[in-house]
């Protein structure tokens, strides 16, 4: 692992051999351990590292790209004249953002845990075997994945702005079968000393154990309570509709919704950067610094992504984030409150395949897994079968009931538990 | 690189490896984009590294590096067995044992008869900026949107049993789009082709600038169409379409890796077992799925896969029933083999390979003079799909839900407008069961899937599917809204 002093040093030579008068240099480092389980075994075990430097070189209004994984100086001395190859050859681009001259990034918290980076194989597999052996332990079958390791990003370009950005993360995923049901738990973080990993365990378990033996429901309109990993993988669809260029030209959910109410007033959308929990790099493309942001206030949309170009052109101020973190503020209910408050609904643990049905009115579709349970007066009464969805997360948030503590959930979000009327299942399925 | 892939495989069996790969990938991508008249990207990557994979007690070690010095490969050959060693603390009920393979040593280098790596860039990025330009001055539309990405490959695997294989392969992925807005409604349209392992003369082909206008009229045309009807009716679906539904219906559903509930966290399992192989009724008599690693052009014809198994043909299913699964050497003699059939693959050199789904197809119908139209023909009411949209399927790969790139209403036999917005739902055996006829083998087309994600961490494969023209009968259409 290179010492940012050598990095810089090399960096500063790819600037040098250039003779582009526009040029930005990119090293990115990632050092990924990553343990798969199955059937409460290790499945696969690797560790590696990977190192790139990305040169971008222009002429006028003519760029071109070009990187290399390989840094001995016969390499460096490619990446750079095939960069400006590719630029002298390439077309003008009319949309083409010089290199920015200043920027002011925010102060983060460190991100970064030593142990994280020297965790050993036999260290992650004595965490694994807390999941495996509780698994076991009752008849259930755990699989998952432990993954661990350490990115860093280098940025210069030919104006002499600097960026760095690192941490450290450590995220374990698992779900856990029994022969007519499952539950899945996981957890991301900066360093180990976050993690309770017996917790993950339990959680799944507890999980797989209520899930078992699911009773047959009819899909249609319900009352349905997302847990705070449901809610984060639905509305990642809402970090992919932000454009504001988009959305002016009348092709997203969002055409003509600036300073309009989109969702409920209980609902504000942020981006905070220096969320010590959050993997939010303090800058984006071209070293743009990254800023807090108020995408949604009190239901009311505040605020769309603009890249440099578009910014410029609508003289407002660019945003680093390409998918912002997204940051709602809950309420300091836990979740089985939200349930208590449920005359009739169902509880949505897990989604999975979520995708497009109609991207103007951010109509989605995909299915409940690893657990889905029948709320009735207040209680939980039952597990039932898995069912399709058909519905948008505007509409969603637009006919929410009610809100839980948020939770940090997969390093780029912190979401509450949302209850909601009225969300649509469209289909059923015999698959646990 | 002989001298280092046997380096590796010696410090594996020092440090008391059964066995041992390495695999060293050499990939070499250059990417062009265009974004309205903008040319967002033109890049050329190089990427070169190695991965070594070691047996030790009888479960698994994988480390890889970038560092071809005799210092970075000795030292990653001895963290791949001191990984192996840590995975035995958390072993697996029965140890890794690998079906048996014959010792392969071979050169092998793909189709291409035009490098793409030497066509000037301007002209690359002038096919797409031409069409993106012909798209933009179509009346409504808003976005023109186009990439060509080509994939240079080259592989060299030694296996401590003897086998030293060294292959390269050309793969080019062409996209165009259109995206059209009229009223609040917004449609797209997309011309593909599909991706194909094949040079730069595949781009020529498929003539971008001479059929983006067709495209962006279409996306408009489909922005003004009706909201699909709602309902149980008769489906013709192009072979485009079909692509995926086989990809995601019987594709994923007959991997081994994932029957075993080796992938159950993310991508899940299957409805299928090994013991459904020879009695499970996947479809009608009608119905035969074959796998053909050495399709010409296939995206996944890589002559060896990432197992060092020679690449063959099979049949998945044969008159509807199923008769085969994909494997590995690790999966195979669990669910009952003796030898893979080479469908072991990885991203690249830092990923582990997993089973892969491969170069899958339906086979035409028996009846070589049974046209599109005349499946169309004998519908009285249904829909006409064309191209890839919407795809979502359940864990176990039962319940899915498809769109389409177009869509068209037949009524009485023939196409009679435009549709928008259509989606079908279907339970995948119920669907196979219910095909009602097939075109014949002059329309059978491949298709080329360039970004299959399975596995963690996540990697993306390719690989090509193929049918021809289909009827499928009685299926819910419609169903996203109730």
């Amino acid at each position: 692992m290179r010492d940012l002093h050598d990095i810089q040093s090399i960096l500063e030579r790819v600037l040098k051999l250039t003779d582009a008068p526009h040029a930005q240099v990119t090293y990115s480092f990632k050092n990924l351990t990553a343990s798969r389980f199955g059937n409460n075994a290790i499945t696969q075990n690797k560790s590696g590292d990977e190192e790139e430097i990305q040169l971008s070189v222009a002429y006028g209004k003519h760029h071109g790209t070009s990187s290399v994984n390989q840094l001995s100086d016969d390499v460096i001395d490619r990446l750079v004249r095939r960069a400006e190859e590719i630029a002298k050859a390439s077309p003008e681009d009319p949309e083409y953002m010089p290199p920015l001259k200043e920027q002011t990034y925010q102060e983060v918290p460190e991100r970064f845990s030593d142990e994280v980076i020297h965790a050993s194989p036999e260290k992650i597999a004595r965490n694994i075997d807390i999941i495996t052996s509780a698994a076991h332990a009752e008849g259930y079958e755990a699989s998952g994945i432990h993954q661990s390791g350490y990115e860093m990003k280098v940025f210069m370009n030919s104006e002499g702005l600097i960026a760095t950005d690192r941490h450290t993360w450590v995220s374990i995923s698992t779900t856990i079968h029994g022969s007519n049901g499952s539950g899945s738990a996981s957890t991301d973080t900066i360093s180990f000393n976050e993690m309770d990993i017996e917790s993950i365990a339990r959680s799944a378990l507890e999980t797989a154990r209520a899930s078992q033996d699911p009773g047959e429901i009819e899909p249609g309109d319900y009352t349905v309570i997302f847990e705070p990993k449901a809610v984060a993988d639905y509305l990642q669809f809402l970090r992919w509709n932000m454009e504001a260029r988009e959305a002016e030209e009348g092709a997203t959910v969002f055409a003509n919704q600036l300073g309009e109410t989109v969702v409920h007033p209980m609902i504000s959308v942020t981006s905070e950067v220096a969320d010590p929990h959050l993997w939010v790099p303090k800058f984006g493309v071209d070293g743009v610094a990254a800023e807090n942001m108020t995408w949604i206030r009190n239901g009311v949309l505040e605020r769309l992504h603009y890249d440099r170009y578009w910014a410029d052109q609508k003289k407002v101020t660019p945003d680093s984030f390409t998918f912002p973190p997204i940051c709602i503020e809950g309420t300091k209910k836990p979740l089985s409150e939200l349930i208590s408050e449920c005359s009739r609904g169902l509880l949505v643990k897990h989604l999975w395949y979520i995708r497009y049905v109609d991207r103007r009115e951010l109509l989605l579709t995909g299915m409940t897994r690893d657990g889905l349970f029948l709320i009735e007066d207040g209680k939980i009464v039952k597990p039932v079968m898995n069912l399709r969805f058909n519905e948008s997360p505007i509409v969603f948030l637009k006919n929410i009931v009610d809100m839980s503590e948020s939770m940090y959930v997969g390093g780029w979000a912190k979401v509450p538990g949302i209850m909601s009327n009225e969300f649509t299942f469209s289909s059923k399925t015999e698959s646990l | 690189m002989k001298e280092l892939t046997d380096l590796a495989l010696n410090v594996t069996e020092s440090a008391g490896a059964t066995y041992a790969d390495i695999r060293i990938v050499d990939q070499r991508e250059n990417r062009i984009m265009v974004e309205r008249r903008s040319l967002k990207l033109i890049d050329e990557t190089e990427s070169s590294g190695f991965c070594i994979r070691a047996i030790f007690n009888g479960a698994w070690g994988f480390a890889s590096s970038s560092d071809f010095t005799r210092h970075g490969v000795e030292k990653t050959a001895k963290r791949a067995v001191d990984i192996a060693k840590a995975s035995a603390l958390v072993p697996k009920p029965d140890p890794v044992i690998l079906a048996d393979e014959k010792t392969h040593v071979e050169t092998c280098v793909g189709i291409c008869e035009e490098d793409p790596f030497e066509v000037p860039h301007s002209q690359k990025a002038e096919v797409l900026l031409s069409s993106c330009n012909t798209m933009l001055s179509v009346p409504g539309v808003v976005m023109a949107w186009g990439v060509l990405w080509f994939v240079r490959l080259h592989r060299i695997i030694a296996t401590s049993n003897g086998s030293y294989v060294d292959t390269t392969n050309w793969f080019t992925n062409p996209i165009l789009q259109a995206v059209a807005v009229v009223g609040n409604e917004s449609q797209e349209r997309n011309y593909t082709g599909g991706a194909k392992q094949a040079g730069y003369e595949f781009i020529r082909e498929l003539d971008f600038p001479g059929r983006a206008k067709q495209i962006a009229e279409e996306a408009v045309m489909k922005a003004k169409a009706d909201d699909t009807p709602t309902g149980i009716m008769d489906l013709v679906l192009d072979p485009h379409h079909l692509a995926l539904t086989i990809h995601e219906s019987v594709g994923h559903p007959t991997e081994s890796d994932r029957i075993l509930g080796w992938e159950a966290n993310m991508a899940g399992r299957s409805f299928v077992s090994p013991k459904d192989i020879g009695f499970l009724q996947y479809g009608n008599t009608r119905v035969n799925f074959t796998v053909d690693n050495t399709l010409e052009g296939g995206l996944g014809s890589w002559f060896y896969d990432d197992d060092c198994v020679k690449m063959m043909s099979f049949p998945v299913i044969r008159e509807g029933i199923l008769v085969n699964l994909t494997m590995t050497r690790e999966t195979a003699p669990i669910i009952g083999f003796d030898r893979s059939n080479g469908c072991c693959r990885s991203q690249g050199y830092q990923h582990f390979p997993i089973n892969r789904q491969a170069n899958l197809y339906m086979e035409p119908g028996n009846d070589d003079s049974v046209t599109p139209d005349d499946l169309i023909s004998g519908v009285d009411k249904g829909i006409y799909i064309e191209g890839r949209g919407s795809f979502s399927i359940d864990q176990m790969r039962n319940n899915f839900q498809f769109g389409g790139d177009m869509f068209w209403m037949i009524e009485g036999g023939r196409k009679t407008k435009p549709l928008k917005k259509v989606t079908y739902q279907a339970q995948t055996r119920a669907f196979w069961n219910s095909c009602a006829g097939i075109a014949g083998r002059k329309y059978w087309k491949p298709f080329g899937i360039w970004n299959c994600g399975k596995g963690e961490p996540t990697q993306r494969m390719m690989m090509t599917h193929g049918a021809s023209y289909c009827h499928f009968k009685n299926i819910s259409v419609g169903g996203a809204r109730i």
